[in-house]
């Protein structure tokens, strides 16, 4: 395989990969550095992905678990601090952009723990079928549909708590 | 579209029961601009999940040119080996070809040190015997004493 070839391949879902990193590490310079270094990766085990039957589940994964890890080493750093300053401009930036319920739920989707935002990014946001997540996040359907379900829940819960706070 | 179905299809959402197509009639709705002031609360949670998939990855990927540079690692990593191949072995006979002389001056040095000790090994046991004399040489003296008093001794009685 070619660059070009493998370009045509994998083009189509990076912006799936950058949301998807993006919604974990919450940064977009993180994000965008994850996305490159799963292309990268991609493109050095190139031989293995033709054999995958699907590539993009496959980068998918591979997305999910540099995050994970970057998260881990990012407890174990003193970097959380940085990053929460970071969070604090981008999302005052978000509420003058959008209007204010939709950067209410990015900022409650934060929170989340972390398999319950992968799967409400993956299924609400990218909309994909469940055996799809579910080969994405290694994870049986019934545990996705029990986080996608809670995840949901507690989006509309913290919603309407902050509508609520808003009107009194 | 019935209300009755939306306000089903809101529970069977929560739950997670609810198919994408069914997600996409939910989008719609309440993208649509008729919703009901009670289910209103809802439309900022479908508007942000179709906000958030506006958002793209803009940056160019970049990737190695792969023969250029596996090229290039090849190369230097022979030229690297052939550099050190060539400066241990030069070094290595080098060695070799200095040390014949070398080895005739370290084997005259160790015979030096060889005398040195052996000399200074019987030194040590000379000075030994030396003390030895000493104090035989102090104890006549006394012995000596001993004597000249007897024998002044001996005039005196006489």
């Amino acid at each position: 395989m070619n660059q070009t070839e493998f370009t045509a391949l994998v083009l189509p879902f990076k912006d799936k990969l950058y949301r998807m990193a993006k919604r974990l590490l919450v940064s977009s310079e993180e994000a965008e550095d994850a996305v490159q270094e799963v292309f990268l990766k991609l493109w050095k085990g190139k031989q293995r992905i033709t054999n995958y039957a699907n590539p993009e589940a496959f980068a998918m994964t591979m997305t999910k678990n540099y995050c994970l890890d970057r998260l881990k080493s990012k407890q174990a750093s003193n970097l959380k601090i940085v990053h929460s300053n970071y969070q604090n401009s981008e999302n005052l930036q978000r509420t003058v952009e959008v209007n204010d319920g939709v950067s209410m739920v990015f900022k409650i989707m934060e929170t989340l723990p972390e398999k319950q935002r992968m799967i409400l990014q993956l299924r609400d946001v990218e909309q994909f079928e469940f055996h799809e997540i579910s080969e994405m996040l290694d994870i049986n359907e019934t545990a996705i549909r029990v986080n996608l379900s809670r995840a949901r829940k507690t989006v509309r819960d913290e919603l309407l708590k902050k509508y609520n706070y808003g009107v009194s | 579209m019935e209300l009755a179905k939306i306000t089903k299809l809101l529970d069977a959402y929560f739950e997670g029961n609810t198919t994408l197509a069914e997600e996409a009639q939910l989008r719609d709705f309440f993208s649509s601009g008729s919703v009901p002031e009670h289910l209103q609360g809802y439309t900022a949670l479908f508007a942000s999940f179709q906000e958030a998939k506006k958002e793209t990855f803009e940056k160019e990927i970049k990737l190695p040119s792969e023969r250029k540079q596996n090229n290039f690692w090849k190369w230097s990593i022979a030229a690297s080996v052939a550099l050190l191949v060539g400066i241990s072995s030069y070094m290595y006979f080098n060695n070799n070809g200095l040390s014949a002389e070398e080895e005739e001056a370290l084997m005259a040095f160790n015979q030096a040190k060889e005398t040195m000790f052996l000399l200074s090994e019987n030194l040590n046991k000379g000075t030994q015997k030396v003390t030895f004399i000493n104090e035989f040489s102090e104890n006549t003296a006394t012995i000596n004493l001993i004597n000249q008093f007897t024998e002044s001794k001996n005039l005196i009685l006489k």
